[in-house]
């Protein structure tokens, strides 16, 4: 009972997190508005910029090489090998991390002591950045695609953990002393009430994780493979073809967009534990 | 019914096909252990480094030989390059000389030379209107190097300090005296970006680097490093000490295709960067028109030497003593970051002899004739050469 009670948050309404991804919506028109506002601040940073005659190399900077490069990969098979194979990298990456995240994440979030004892683990690892355990992930794994794998694994799983920790935390006092009034089980209570109620919370996490997994993607590119979006930035670095590297940008924050879009409609889907 | 029968097999074969995919995520050394006959395992940077390697698997000459090959593994860096290859990645690899040097006799990890890979093949790149055309006008610039173990730092740091300049390794805010040249690491792929934003007065690194520079930018080469150290070794072939004692015959096979493709190579230049290129079988992302500069005939105003009649990347697999030892007594002179002493108490004819074995590629020469036509060389004794350094 004891652990119970140190569990109870004092404010549930946690500011941060719902600050950022709220459940306030005003619809596709600002959302248009913020894009076109994003666009216009490009082309004009660009044009300021690139367009200078010394700066001749770095055309493909510009917005006009940049949808004519995009255009041309659109229509060649290896942009979508490559498509296809980071979103598998990124898919199967963090669904690992969420296999292994979450339910440390609830178990971090419902015991005190264990909340402690991995605090100075968690806080420790949160902060390496993935890209320094590449010599580890090459050691330990027998392919490259599997290196691959660890290092968005590693880069994912905290942000994962903490944010389900938040939502365990974060859930609504009273319920869980109802069902102790009614003689829940700390196995019942965890079923019925911790993970529906921080679901939404988990959710979140996955948003986190998948901007973090496209960050370390480039990178963890570098490695042994033949395919994939990082990979063609890093050709397209190589041979100084800033067209090719911004369309690459363009395609990967338009695959990002739609799956935060995706698991944001979960999210909305599931919003029924929320506090009410 | 039918529909059933139609399903059970795919089904178990896509359990299988999980399971096969499962199972290759883990534990390196089973999955080996449990395959019979070794695979030859390729890693390669994409520069014109690796040409030999690419040319041998492109036109199947490994195969030929008899032996199973992978297609060679494309990494981004040197780092990646040398971890995987202790990893156990790629048992076979080219490697800029000084780096085995190092992983021998530094990181004790026991490494050995097997042939040269290629001669020559890089540059000191500047700006067109720099005013940089000797060594001695590097005063006080700003230098890249792709690694402090490299041939390029080893070249460069010749010709700075024969003009009385002393190289030094400062942060690049630091006021750069008159009688300095500041060196620091840039990973290659940066280097033009960075000259071209005036970040750097110049860099040296290996082709197509220079020629990319070259294509795109109107940049100047200063000096060739073949036209420095004649026909000086770059790259070598790399392998496992291990491995080559328990896979002799594979190594002999894949050195014979290797020294079959430096061949191919220097009769064929034109053939060779196409078929590395974008426009060819793909294996460097750059396409013809820079790789075709680095396998052309340099301009005759841009050498210093050119009575040596030397090729900007040229291809000779004999790994001369002489230039070993020149190296690693070079490399005791040598500037670098990080904890070199392991240099000063290594006597370098035991070292070289070491770090070397020829037996193999000898054995590939013979085969073929002999190394008559990969010289340039004195026919009466090809084995041997004198080691012709002129710095201006």
């Amino acid at each position: 009972m004891k652990s119970i009670n140190r569990f109870i948050y004092r404010d549930p309404k946690q500011v941060g997190l719902n600050a950022v991804f709220g459940k306030h919506d005003y619809g596709w028109k600002f959302e248009l508005i913020g894009l076109l506002l994003f666009t216009i601040l490009w082309i004009a940073a660009s044009i300021m910029f690139f367009s200078r005659p010394q700066f001749a190399q770095f055309k493909g900077f510009l917005p006009g090489p940049t949808f004519e490069a995009l255009l041309g990969s659109i229509q060649e098979s290896r942009f979508w090998i490559s498509v296809f194979a980071s979103l598998r990298r990124i898919l199967i990456g963090i669904f690992l991390a969420a296999v292994m995240g979450v339910p440390i994440g609830i178990l971090v979030g419902f015991y005190p002591k264990f909340r402690s004892l991995s605090y100075s683990p968690i806080q420790f690892v949160r902060m390496i950045s993935p890209l320094s355990w590449m010599p580890i992930a090459l050691l330990l794994f027998a392919s490259f695609e599997s290196a691959v794998y660890f290092l968005i694994v590693m880069a994912t799983i905290c942000p994962i953990i903490l944010n389900t920790t938040i939502g365990v935390l974060n859930i609504n006092p009273q319920w869980i002393k109802m069902a102790l009034n009614q003689g829940a089980n700390n196995f019942q209570l965890i079923r019925t009430i911790i993970i529906p109620a921080s679901l939404p919370y988990m959710l979140t996490s996955l948003r986190l994780a998948l901007g973090v997994a496209w960050i370390v993607l480039v990178p963890a590119e570098f490695l042994g493979v033949s395919s994939g979006l990082g990979y063609l930035i890093n050709d397209a670095r190589d041979t100084m073809e800033y067209d090719k590297l911004m369309a690459m940008i363009i395609a990967i924050g338009f695959l990002g967009f739609t799956l935060d879009r995706i698991i944001q409609k979960l999210q909305t889907a599931f919003s029924w534990s929320w506090n009410e | 019914m039918k529909g059933d029968k139609l399903l059970h097999p795919s089904r178990r074969s896509f359990i299988k096909k999980a399971a096969a995919a499962c199972s290759g995520l883990f534990l390196p050394g089973v999955a080996n252990a449990l395959s019979k006959g070794e695979t030859l395992r390729l890693g390669y940077l994409p520069i014109t480094d690796a040409t030999p390697l690419l040319v041998a698997h492109g036109l199947g000459y490994f195969s030929e030989e008899g032996i199973h090959v992978e297609k060679p593994v494309m990494v981004r860096s040197w780092k990646i390059l040398t971890e995987s290859f202790l990893a156990g990645k790629f048992n076979m690899t080219h490697m800029l000389f000084p780096i085995p040097v190092w992983m021998r006799f530094k990181q004790n990890n026991p490494v050995k030379v097997l042939a040269w890979d290629h001669t020559n093949g890089s540059a000191i790149t500047v700006k067109q209107d720099s005013g940089i055309y000797n060594f001695k006008d590097l005063g006080g610039k700003q230098i890249a190097v792709p690694s402090w173990y490299s041939m390029h730092n080893l070249i460069l740091q010749l010709g700075i300090r024969s003009q009385g300049l002393k190289p030094v390794i400062k942060p690049q805010s630091a006021k750069i005296p008159k009688d300095e040249v500041n060196l620091f690491i840039l990973s290659p792929p940066d280097m033009p970006t960075a000259l071209l934003g005036n970040k750097i007065d110049g860099y040296i690194v290996a082709d197509p680097f220079n020629a990319l520079a070259q294509v795109k930018f109107n940049a100047r080469i200063m000096r060739f490093s073949g036209d420095i150290w004649k026909n000086h070794p770059c790259c070598v072939i790399v392998a496992h000490e291990n491995f080559i004692n328990k896979n002799n015959v594979l190594i002999q096979k894949a050195i014979n295709a290797v020294v079959r493709a430096q061949d191919w190579c220097n009769n064929n230049p034109r053939e060779t960067a196409h078929l590395l290129s974008r426009d060819g079988e793909g294996y460097l992302p750059f396409p013809k028109t820079v790789l075709s500069k680095v396998f052309e005939y340099p301009d005759y105003d841009e050498l210093i030497h050119p009575e040596w009649n030397v090729a900007r990347i040229g291809f000779s697999p004999f790994p001369f003593p002489s230039a070993t030892r020149f190296i690693i007594e070079q490399m005791k002179h040598t500037r670098v970051e990080g904890d070199a002493s392991f240099l000063k108490g290594l006597h370098t004819e035991n070292a070289a002899d070491q770090l070397v074995d020829d037996s193999f590629v000898s054995k590939a020469l013979d085969s073929m004739g002999g190394l008559n036509q990969f010289c340039n060389c004195d026919y009466k004794k090809p084995y041997t050469r004198e080691e012709v350094v002129e710095i201006n």
